[in-house]
């Protein structure tokens, strides 16, 4: 769709495994992680470079993580095993040591597996079960200091609040450019599509971060070049789709490639992996208590358990999204094994239905022998969006 | 140019190849063939055959919609509809008070809610093995040496259902192999594997809900005994088909074609 500084980031993502290996040469350490609520501000202010790791859809590495783990693990856990298993992929090569959050307990629990066989150095930061009591602050809080401290220890370096407040100012704007960008894409005459809007977060995952905003703010203003204000509206023949649920990480394309296919649009999404981390972080005071209560103002993930669905931040944020997003239905996305999410599909399909959106439930992993049940599935869905539009049209 | 305006739905799945001709909203031939392994060589024959049927050529078709797993490679057809779309509007053409299907094919089953214009307002399919499909149900015939045919009236003659705990395909067949080396009657048995499936897709509607009137289609709905069992765990009663039920898909194809052809799409 003509954005250029997409090639520009496609040429820098290429050129970065070599960048990071030569800043390592230089004595620079690089932290892997992990999770949903580590404040990677903190690893950024100790001049470490933070990439996010784990990618998704290769089945090969799958089965190579299971040698490690049970097949009964989720396929992401998995194929996160199968990387540090192999050792090919330059970003896992490049990894000094790793920091994992302990929100879904599968994640947290492939730290003990990648420290016993992979000798990997792991620092892990302890999540509130419940974000929603006061004693989440303080509990969460003593963790972040914790954090901090251990990641101290391995620089040998003391966090300077300046730095600190300068790094969360950065981050402020990355979020600040990612959400106006989810605005454009979802906009009427779009000149992105999500699926170029989900690949541009996952560039962060591995870029410098004072790089990657200065990209993301080209990117905006080719946007705000080409379509002004973004005005989002249902055209007809569209079936526009949101993607919640499970996470769909870099490389896993199965999903987003069937629902393009078979002519449906995906508008929005509250995954883990794409724009639900950039929402809402409101961090009252540059310090590390403050970084604690600006993560824990965030949507809780789906693995932290909440039963009172009348107050639960997530369904009232992913309602928030739909109707921000103008989406007409949502494919509700669950890996094999990725139990949070899989539990939950039932009673969002059930609210969702209550405001007239419907929910399509799609259970997969990453072999590909589910490709073609899926594709019917997605584009029934569609087919059912399309008829009821044309209902209410005639209506 | 020929002045008979006649509509086909092909639906090419797994196991068979339905056709259906439609002329003025009527049904006026159909084919059911075993499907071969060229998919377009499939719908081919399968609209030959039941243009044939119809006493029509290839020039009365105004409009063709291809449905079924073959739906990608129909290069014949005008468009192509998912065969859940086309089991709601076959069943709305041949019970218009049908809220609710279950179609049971060659290697899926569905769970599909509908309004009353036939269009679906919500549905689910099995994961991905072959519990609750006509494959099943081959493979267990196999097992008891008679044809598919006989499995459903086989069924009826159980003087107790026998509990088979198993719907994995591999797994049921070698549970059954043990049942008959302990000595149990064979119909018994087969009453219990279409308990064991019908308890399975039970599991679907729990997702979809249950409306009545409740359509049963696809192959599998020839089979009595599957449509016992169903009733049995669905607490329902499954209306009784003017047509063939394998017919439906294909049927609901036919009147899409109609339809598209009319609003000129």
């Amino acid at each position: 769709m003509a954005i250029k500084t997409l090639e520009l980031i496609r040429k820098r993502l290429a050129e970065r495994p070599e960048e990071i290996a030569k800043a390592r040469r230089e004595g620079q350490k690089v932290v892997g992680w992990q999770g949903y609520n580590i404040p990677e501000e903190i690893i950024y202010a100790l001049g470490l470079i933070p990439v996010r790791i784990g990618v998704g859809g290769d089945d090969r590495l799958v089965e190579i993580g299971a040698r490690y783990i049970s097949t009964k693990n989720c396929v992401f856990v998995r194929e996160t095993v199968g990387l540090f298993a192999e050792n090919k992929d330059p970003y896992i090569q490049n990894t000094d040591f790793l920091a994992f959050d302990a929100t879904c307990l599968q994640t947290y629990r492939t730290a003990e597996i990648l420290e016993y066989y992979f000798n990997k150095e792991v620092i892990i930061l302890g999540v509130p079960r419940n974000f929603y009591w006061p004693e989440a602050k303080v509990y969460f809080t003593k963790e972040v200091e914790y954090f901090t401290k251990r990641l101290e220890e391995q620089t040998g370096t003391k966090l300077d609040n300046q730095v600190l407040a300068d790094t969360i100012a950065l981050y402020d704007r990355i979020r600040e450019a990612i959400v106006t960008i989810y605005q454009y894409q979802a906009a009427t005459a779009n000149y992105l599509s999500w699926e170029e809007t989900y690949d541009l977060i996952h560039a962060g995952y591995y870029l410098d971060r004072r790089e990657y905003l200065s990209l993301l703010e080209q990117v905006l203003s080719e946007l705000r070049e080409k379509q002004g204000q973004p005005v989002i509206e249902v055209t007809e023949d569209e079936a526009r789709i949101f993607i919640s649920g499970s996470v769909i990480p870099p490389g896993d394309k199965k999903l987003i490639s069937i629902i393009n296919e078979v002519g449906g649009r995906i508008v929005g999404d509250d995954l883990w992996s794409g724009l639900i981390p950039y929402l809402e972080v409101k961090i009252p005071e540059n310090s590390l208590q403050g970084l604690a209560v600006g993560y824990l103002n965030r949507t809780p993930h789906g693995a932290l358990p909440y039963l009172d669905l009348d107050t639960d931040q997530r369904i009232k944020r992913l309602k928030e999204l739909i109707k921000t997003f103008k989406a007409q239905g949502v494919i509700y996305h669950t890996l094999r094994y990725c139990d949070p999410y899989t539990f939950k599909a039932k009673e969002t399909k059930d609210i969702l239905q209550k405001v007239g959106i419907p929910l399509l439930e799609i259970h997969t992993e990453y072999a590909g022998s589910d490709f073609e049940a899926i594709r019917t599935r997605v584009e029934a869905f569609v087919e059912m969006i399309r008829n009821k539009h044309y209902e209410e049209v005639a209506v | 140019m020929s002045n008979v305006s006649a509509f086909a739905g092909v639906d090419v799945g797994s196991l068979g190849t339905k056709t259906v001709i439609l002329v003025d909203g009527e049904i006026a031939g159909y084919s059911i063939l075993r499907t071969g392994i060229n998919t377009e060589e499939n719908g081919l024959n399968g609209l030959e055959t039941a243009l044939e049927n119809a006493g029509l050529k290839r020039e009365d078709l105004k409009y063709i919609v291809a449905t079924g797993y073959g739906r990608i490679s129909a290069p014949y057809a005008n468009k192509t509809v998912t065969e859940i779309t086309c089991h709601a509007k076959g069943a709305h053409y041949l019970h218009p008070q049908t809220r609710t299907i279950i179609d049971m094919g060659g290697q899926d089953c569905k769970a599909i809610r509908l309004d009353e214009d036939g269009n679906v307002t919500d549905f689910a399919m099995n994961d991905k093995c072959a519990a609750g499909t006509g494959r099943f149900l081959e493979v267990m015939a196999n097992v008891f040496k008679v044809s598919l045919d006989e499995l459903g009236p086989l069924s009826l003659q159980a003087t107790e259902v026998l509990p088979v705990s198993s719907t994995c395909t591999v797994f049921a067949e070698s549970e059954t192999v043990s049942l008959l080396a302990r000595g149990e009657k064979p119909e018994n048995i087969i009453i219990g594997i279409h308990h064991a499936i019908a308890n399975r897709v039970g599991g679907m509607f729990s997702r979809v809900g249950v409306e009545s009137d409740v359509f049963f289609s696809g192959g599998v709905a020839k089979n009595i005994g599957m449509r016992k069992a169903l009733e049995d765990a669905l607490k329902v009663k499954i209306v009784e088909p003017e047509r063939d039920p394998q017919l439906v898909g294909a049927i609901g194809a036919a009147v899409i074609a109609q339809n598209s052809w009319k609003r000129g799409k």
